[in-house]
């Protein structure tokens, strides 16, 4: 065993580090658990320190608030969805956005065991970045367009919500219609399969957001791991601050779309 | 999806937690920050609302009061004027008047000092007289008395009678 080579790489997938009874607790799971415990005590010292004449964090907090409020107004056209959609839009934002930078921090990724398997030994870190594991952020997607769809059911009923997708409308508007227009024949039917396609549509949100998110961290990853592989030091910094970047824009996308998607799902549509 | 699965090793528990994990994000972010927040943002606008609003309100009350002030300034200066125009009046009435009298009393006072003087000198008059009579009497009294005669007397009665 001595002077085996470690293997230490970055894999596509978080790996384990403990188990309780049969669950795993990948490294993923860990700093995004790290993150929360960050963002509770975050929460606490805001709440305790809220007062009607703003000081400190709560003056940077409450820009933030009011900067995000605006750009939500411009997606959302109206205050009153944008303050119903913030907590959890501003959630998204902040959760990623904690996630994305926890990556960046030094030891996380670098501090982890050794473990044999299949006669390698294999480095494990700790930690690694939650967004860099798909299962966060593929979790994360769902709730979203889930929520999205929930939304737009009590938003605007659930027979007008099941037609935007398996139009039944439109086929039994066709007799009543049919007299006046008679290419409603053809017309409803195909509107009928668009619905369809927008069920896709659908799927393709969830793994878009997913996947853009974790390609996008993961990558970041690999990219700071090889340029420290080129010289550690010094090189990297550039890149770092580039990350640090990518994953504000990524906290700042992934919440912008949800919002777009909740907007979209709660708003009646008129042909 | 096998390979989906695999390849990314997606496990329905790890789903799972990382929920759990962001459900208690939201949680704390909504109930500790964002609530909160909001309310005492709202709050502080309708304070600032109200105050401004307030503040309106005052500056057109000051307005107002300032030329109520100048107003009721004017009313008193000229209440004033005419106070002090019919205090002058009475005085000059009253000073009439006082003067009036006080001639008057002179008057009375000088003609009953006129009326004691006439009646003291009448007084005195008679009784010279009746004392420069009793004189007379006696002085005549005495001269006849030595030289009086019968004869005399009788003549002179009837001088006297003549």
């Amino acid at each position: 065993m001595a002077g085996e080579e470690i293997i230490h790489e970055n894999t596509l997938y978080a790996e384990p580090i403990a188990h309780i009874g049969h669950f795993e607790i990948t490294n993923a799971l860990a700093t995004s658990t790290v993150a929360l415990v960050i963002i509770v005590i975050l929460g606490i010292v805001i709440n305790r320190n809220i007062k009607k004449v703003p000081t400190g964090l709560q003056n940077g907090l409450e820009m933030i608030i009011e900067g995000f409020l605006g750009i939500f107004d411009g997606i959302t056209g109206s205050r009153k969805k944008s303050l119903q959609f913030a907590p959890v839009v501003l959630a998204f934002f902040f959760f990623i956005l904690i996630n994305n930078w926890m990556g960046l921090l030094p030891g996380v990724g670098s501090i982890g065991q050794i473990v044999e398997e299949h006669g390698q030994l294999i480095f494990i870190p700790y930690l690694r970045g939650a967004t860099a594991d798909l299962n966060t952020t593929l979790a994360l997607a769902t709730l979203g367009v889930v929520l999205s769809h929930i939304m737009g059911v009590l938003a605007i009923g659930w027979w007008k919500y099941l037609n935007k997708f398996i139009n039944i409308k439109a086929f039994l508007e066709i007799p009543k219609k049919i007299k006046k227009d008679p290419m409603v024949i053809l017309v409803n039917p195909i509107k009928a399969f668009v619905g369809i396609i927008e069920v896709i549509g659908e799927m393709a949100k969830i793994a878009s957001l997913s996947f853009r998110l974790f390609g996008n961290v993961f990558a970041g990853e690999v990219l700071l791991a090889s340029m420290s592989a080129i010289l550690a030091y010094g090189v990297p910094i550039p890149f770092m601050f580039l990350e640090v970047l990518v994953g504000l824009i990524q906290a700042l996308i992934f919440a912008m779309l949800i919002l777009t998607y909740l907007t979209i799902n709660t708003t009646a549509e008129e042909h | 999806m096998e390979s989906l699965i695999s390849t990314f090793h997606v496990d329905i528990k790890l789903l799972v937690a990382q929920l759990v994990n962001f459900a208690i994000v939201f949680c704390v972010l909504y109930f500790f920050a964002f609530k909160p927040l909001v309310k005492v943002m709202t709050e502080r606008t309708a304070t600032i609302d109200k105050s401004l609003k307030d503040a309106d309100a005052i500056e057109k009350r000051l307005a107002l009061t300032e030329t109520e002030r100048d107003e009721i300034i004017v009313a008193a200066k000229k209440q004033a004027n005419l106070i002090i125009e019919e205090a002058d009046k009475r005085g000059e009435e009253r000073k009439g008047e006082l003067i009036a009298k006080a001639k008057e009393e002179i008057g009375q006072v000088i003609n009953a000092e006129k009326a004691k003087l006439t009646s003291e000198k009448a007084e005195t008059l008679k009784e010279i007289k009746k004392e420069t009579a009793e004189l007379v009497i006696l002085t005549v009294e005495k001269l006849l008395n030595e030289k009086m005669t019968a004869d005399k007397d009788k003549e002179l009665i009837k001088k006297l009678v003549k």
